[in-house]
């Protein structure tokens, strides 16, 4: 399992190496001037071209790129023009935001989503898996943004509940501010749970289909020990590889939730940056996401072989 | 972890979430903002949304009373010399800066000193400036180079404005932002923390020396009630909306005016106009293209438009806005009908026939608008069309609002681009009086009344010389007035002290709950 690793950590760097290329071409393709934006609407050409100097932005893109990638192999991914800090500073503030609300959005998927796709896929075709596929097609296909304001105005509003948006740091009030992450888990859990509901009874109609669980039933066993021992154990096979990239994307793909519940996360981070032209930030946080969705794969490929002892690790 | 520990993990964690206190203690103001400003360095910053925060923390020399007349703040008062060129600044004596050091003239001119060379404003006064010298512990002496009479608003208009710093921060600043641990003023709230994306803090300086008399404007005594002030971004309008009915914030900005009616109907929040209309401009560009200098094609689409169904579109509720043609709003000291017979006509047939004798041949006309702000888009939209109608071929482009910015400062890019200006004080500080300002009208018709409307500083003369220059924006057509939009804001009915309306940008001393 070393090896493997290892050798799959290496094949990251040209992962990496290709990534920073496009993403720093794609960056600095976006017509938009950082100096411009940053020194506002009052400035002269002169000052922004004094700017823009400073920031080095006047040099060819292929300098700056090897100055920026020189800079990322020792650690150094920059320093925000908009904040001043470092970027990996950058990230880390909302690194917490983001992987608390995908952590809890996680609980709930698998809270919600195991439970009902197993009941789904026990009861196929009765009027308990009609309401369960039902139920999930509704919810995979309702808008984030829809849901989230619906669920601000019934537990926010009207009922008093629960805070209706905002994220004060745990560092700020400790483990009751989670209750900030109350309803933007459940909106982001929303749809990803009906994926996983749908998914998990597929796979498990796919794996009650297959030799050993006819044996199992042949044997008199009783029903729920084969659902839950030789069905539902095979069907995570794939359940699991669509947990390691949904966590991946709660990361990366949380933008809209994000923005409806003023949460301060990466991808609010992502589109702020965007807007502001602030290109170190926005290479960096990418580059972040592609090392964050290839440990994933990796840890999802390390997965598979403890799931099933068939798949072995070159 | 086996399912039980995890089952009882979150009902703990849910235990905790249901009888903690809240995170925000009882004497912190919580203000949902629509983002994030990009500095909160009050001298190169002219950014609405920063003043709102910094103007607590920042102070100058002046400031407005509730009549927009300029008013001492951290001056004691000044005289000038009856050729109008020496001005005398006496400083308040005793007044603290937040880093505990007492404000003396070296802080003020070393502030000013910056603001005149890198000040997003400073170069207004400062053209007009021999020189400034500290005359004294507490004194500052202007030597102008002739009389300057809108010198008192632009000292009082801390966006972009003399904001006064301790030497030691500003002395040797450029017009690159000053870093936030440098955020040192003499305010009565002073800055915390700025926790990006997440929220900007200030706190209450207890060591802060109030200006005396009955609070009037921002003019007169101010005190911090609260302990904190938080400003949160919120960019989402819906959710500040419910964040304000649910309590979770006390005061948020920039509300959809769709939703105007149902809130001044609803008991569980107060609305606040701002006092100060914005209103917008569409400029055209006077160093390139068919519009450089063809003052009579300019005239024939401005004759095309009719502003208010752009209006009524782009704002919504009447009571939000007014087709109004005067640059600044009825009530003003500056508020003149000169010219705006032509402010919308929307006279399509009139503009096709001035089109035609102007020489106008159906080429493209390069309409620039930026979708970041959805009542420039609507408005464009509107106009885009009424243009069609008179014949003109408009290529509307759409871009953001960075795009936008960077595309204006290139003339061969565009021969029009809608923006929009908040209220100031002096017309001097509307962006079509600078002659390097994007659309870069600097007409000799404009330089000689521009030059007599700042050497004067007699308040009858000015206002009749402004309203020859206006006059002559109707004539030459730099930019098209699209009219005033009065923004609002929401509140929680338990605010006391807000008034009505804001002046200019909305202040929480002598505010509480």
């Amino acid at each position: 399992m070393f090896a493997y690793s290892a050798k799959r950590i290496l094949t990251l760097i040209p992962t990496l190496l290709a990534a920073s290329v496009l993403v720093f071409l794609f960056v600095h393709l976006i017509p938009g001037d950082p100096a411009a934006v940053l020194l506002g609407d009052t400035a002269t050409p002169e000052e922004v071209a004094q700017l823009t100097k400073e920031l080095g932005l006047d040099k060819s893109l292929v300098v700056q790129y090897a100055l920026w990638l020189g800079n990322v192999v020792q650690g150094d991914l920059g320093h925000s023009l908009f904040f001043g800090d470092p970027v990996l500073t950058v990230i880390g503030r909302g690194a917490e935001t983001s992987i608390l609300l995908a952590s809890l959005t996680m609980f709930w998927i698998v809270l919600i989503g195991i439970p009902v796709g197993v009941l789904s896929a026990s009861f196929k075709g009765r009027w308990v898996d009609q309401l369960t596929s039902g139920g999930a097609m509704l919810f995979a296909s309702v808008p984030t943004f829809w849901l989230g304001l619906y669920l601000i105005l019934i537990f926010a509003v009207s009922l008093g509940w629960l805070p209706s948006s905002g994220f004060p740091s745990l560092s700020d009030g400790g483990l009751s501010n989670l209750r900030y992450l109350v309803l933007p888990s459940l909106t982001l859990a929303a749809p990803n749970a009906a994926l996983i509901v749908r998914l998990v009874r597929a796979s498990m109609l796919d794996v009650s289909r297959e030799d050993h669980v006819r044996t199992a039933r042949a044997k008199g066993l009783h029903p729920a020990r084969v659902a839950v021992k030789h069905v539902f154990r095979n069907a995570l096979i794939a359940v699991a590889a669509a947990f390691g990239f949904t966590f991946a994307a709660l990361i990366s793909e949380a933008v809209v939730t994000e923005t409806v519940f003023s949460l301060p996360g990466i991808g609010q981070l992502v589109v702020q940056s965007i807007l502001r032209r602030d290109y170190p930030v926005i290479q960096g946080v990418i580059l972040v996401i592609v090392v964050l969705y290839s440990v994933i794969n990796l840890l999802v490929d390390l997965a598979y072989a403890r799931l099933d002892p068939r798949v072995s690790l070159k | 972890m086996k399912l039980k520990n995890w089952l009882k993990t979150a009902l703990a964690v849910g235990a905790v979430a249901a009888y903690a206190n809240g995170a925000y203690a009882e004497g912190t103001f919580r203000y949902a903002t629509v983002g994030e400003p990009p500095s909160l360095d009050q001298q190169v910053i002219t950014s609405d949304l920063a003043t709102t925060i910094a103007h607590h923390i920042f102070e100058g020399l002046y400031t407005f009373n509730a009549s927009n007349a300029p008013v001492p703040l951290l001056a004691a008062g000044d005289t000038v010399s009856e050729d109008g060129k020496t001005i005398v600044i006496s400083l308040r004596q005793g007044v603290k800066f937040h880093n505990g050091e007492d404000m003396t003239s070296a802080d003020v001119l070393a502030s000013l000193e910056r603001w005149g060379e890198f000040g997003s404003r400073g170069g207004l006064l400062f053209d007009h400036v021999e020189s400034v010298e500290a005359s004294g512990d507490y004194e500052i002496t202007f030597h102008l180079k002739e009389p300057f009479g809108p010198w008192k608003n632009l000292m009082a208009f801390i966006n972009g404005g003399p904001a006064i710093y301790p030497a030691s921060v500003v002395t040797g600043a450029t017009k690159e932002p000053i870093s936030s641990e440098n955020y040192i003023g003499t305010g009565p709230y002073k800055f915390a923390v700025w926790e990006p994306n997440r929220k900007i803090e200030l706190v209450r300086f207890d060591d802060y020396q109030s200006p005396e008399g009955a609070a009037d404007g921002y003019g007169g005594a101010r005190v911090a009630e609260f302990d904190k002030l938080d400003f949160m971004p919120v960019p989402d309008a819906g959710t500040r909306v419910a964040g304000v009915r649910a309590g979770d914030y006390d005061y948020a900005e920039s509300i959809p005016g769709d939703l105007f009616d149902d809130l001044a109907a609803d008991s569980n929040v107060s609305t606040v106009l701002n006092g100060s209309p914005l209103f917008g401009l569409v400029f055209m560009n006077s160093k390139a293209g068919p519009l450089e200098s063809n003052f009579a094609l300019r005239r024939a689409i401005q004759t095309a438009l009719d502003k208010t169904p752009a209006m009524q579109v782009a704002i919504g509720p009447k009571g939000l806005w007014r087709a109004n043609g005067s640059f600044l709003p009825e009530g003003n000291v500056w508020y003149t009908d000169a010219g705006t017979e032509a402010f919308s006509q929307g006279n399509a047939e009139a503009a096709r026939a001035m089109a035609k004798e102007a020489g106008y041949d159906g080429e493209p006309i390069k309409f620039m608008v930026s979708t970041n702000y959805p009542f420039h888009y609507d408005s464009a939209i509107v106009y885009t069309k009424q243009l069609a109608q008179a014949g003109f071929n408009i290529d509307l482009q759409v871009y953001d609002w960075a795009t936008l910015i960077e595309k204006r400062a290139q003339p061969d890019q565009w021969d029009l681009f809608f923006t929009h200006h908040g209220f100031v004080p002096d017309p001097i500080l509307i962006s079509v009086m600078n002659d390097n300002y994007p659309g870069w009208w600097a007409t000799p018709e404009k330089k000689a009344l521009k030059d007599r409307f700042t050497a004067s500083s007699d308040p009858q003369e000015r206002q009749a010389i402004w309203a020859e220059i206006q006059a002559l924006i109707y004539e030459q057509v730099p930019t098209m007035k699209t009219g005033d939009i009065y923004t609002y804001n929401i509140a929680s009915p338990a605010l006391k002290g807000l008034g009505e309306a804001t002046l200019i940008w909305p202040s929480f001393w002598n505010v509480s709950k």
